[in-house]
């Protein structure tokens, strides 16, 4: 029960987050629906994957974002657009920023008091937390090319 | 070849090059430019249409009847924008489907422009968003109040100096300094909140650089390298120009920062 709270919990402000996104965006109002949908789609699969299946971040954030980028070829052939004109702005809620801001906050402070172990620590490990979680939404969401629209476009 | 030939050849070309270069420019990735740009050309009759991306610029060569016309295309960032990539990704179905000829989809790419959303209404959307980043951090109600507010106005101070056309970098810190000023009066004062470095961490999440970051792997993963790297190194300084605003901001306001 608790579980399924915090689902969706996650969905729902995941959902707020990618709206405000796709405003900023521009995304056209008709596929306004299509980002909130997605947005807590993927968020809500990780927070499942992660506290109900005790997945990694980095591998939930895969395998959820994959199934939101083949919920996102069906959305595409309906609406005769691209699939990233939505899915980009539904997995902005996943976005490692805070850590990326982290890594890039350590590096200047080793700057200004000088090098500890402690500090380049913090720095590295935000560093890949911020590339690896990027780099699954991003295969996750190119995972419908990759696999099954080889050689032929998706719209 | 004949002059009608030739004017021919040119126009397509041109329709290619104004096609990749919108895409271009308002935050598509660089296989997505390529394949648009390549079917709009041979839908139109070109033999074949070779496109090279670059990071701020781009070269369509076409090839007709053994006759080759290149044209180069300078692409300066517009800023996001998905409603120009739904209306050019349109004009290349409906000219697939037979419905629009050359001369209508010349004209309907010269005709399009960018649709923006009411700027109060952005700036109020985008406070949401990152009161909803401090809640999914788990911040305290009084704490996603301040985020909300502190985002809001660091948005419509973003947007203010976007219109001035300022330096994006310059930009991007002056509103990290802006948004993390406001969120650092919970320190000082007290608002009621017990989680007050969500509120700072939060406020500044509508500046993280997330449409390069993701375009620069998908351009990597797809074999475009050099924009890749190239998306990837001005999503980094855009990260690095808000940290250096947020660390100003730490230092004026003497408030510890979230390390």
């Amino acid at each position: 029960m608790e579980l399924l709270a915090s689902i969706l919990e996650n969905a729902a402000l995941a959902a707020v987050a990618a709206l405000g996104f796709a405003l900023m965006f521009n995304v056209p109002a008709p596929v306004l629906p299509y980002v909130a949908a997605g947005g807590a789609l993927a968020r809500g699969l990780r927070t499942l994957l992660v506290a109900g299946a005790g997945l990694g971040g980095e591998l939930s954030t895969l395998v959820a974002v994959s199934i939101l980028g083949w919920v996102g070829v069906w959305w595409a052939q309906r609406l005769r657009s691209h699939p990233k004109v939505f899915t980009v702005a539904a997995v902005i809620p996943m976005v490692p920023g805070v850590p990326a801001y982290t890594c890039l906050m350590a590096v200047l402070e080793i700057s200004h008091q000088g090098f500890s172990t402690e500090l380049w620590g913090i720095a590295v490990e935000n560093a890949l937390k911020t590339f690896l979680v990027v780099a699954a939404i991003s295969v996750g969401l190119a995972m419908p090319g990759l696999l099954h629209y080889r050689d032929r476009p998706i719209v | 070849m004949s002059l009608v030939e030739e004017a021919e050849q040119r126009a397509l070309t041109r329709s290619c090059a104004q096609a990749a270069r919108l895409l271009m420019q308002h935050g598509a990735e660089s296989a997505l430019v390529e394949v648009a740009a390549k079917r709009i050309g041979l839908k139109l009759g070109a033999d074949s249409v070779e496109i090279a991306v670059m990071a701020n610029a781009i070269v369509v060569s076409s090839l007709l009847n053994g006759h080759c016309i290149t044209t180069v295309r300078r692409v300066l960032d517009r800023g996001i924008n998905m409603g120009i990539l739904v209306d050019v990704q349109r004009i290349m179905l409906d000219a697939e489907d037979g419905k629009i000829g050359s001369r209508e989809i010349e004209a309907r790419l010269e005709a399009l422009r960018p649709f923006h959303y009411n700027r109060w209404l952005v700036v109020l959307m985008v406070g949401a968003a990152c009161a909803a980043f401090a809640r999914l951090a788990g911040a305290d109600p009084a704490a996603c109040g301040l985020t909300f507010v502190a985002g809001a106005a660091a948005m419509a101070f973003r947007q203010q100096l976007a219109h001035w056309k300022f330096n994006p970098l310059l930009n991007f810190c002056l509103t990290a300094f802006v948004a993390t000023s406001i969120a650092a009066q919970a320190i000082h004062f007290d608002f009621g909140t017990r989680t007050p470095h969500i509120a700072m961490a939060s406020s500044v999440l509508l500046l993280v650089p997330g449409v390069p970051l993701i375009n620069s792997v998908a351009d990597m993963v797809k074999g475009y390298v050099n924009t890749g790297i190239a998306r990837l190194v001005f999503a980094v300084l855009l990260c690095l120009g808000s940290c250096l605003g947020i660390a100003l901001a730490l230092r004026v306001w003497k408030v510890p920062g979230w390390l």
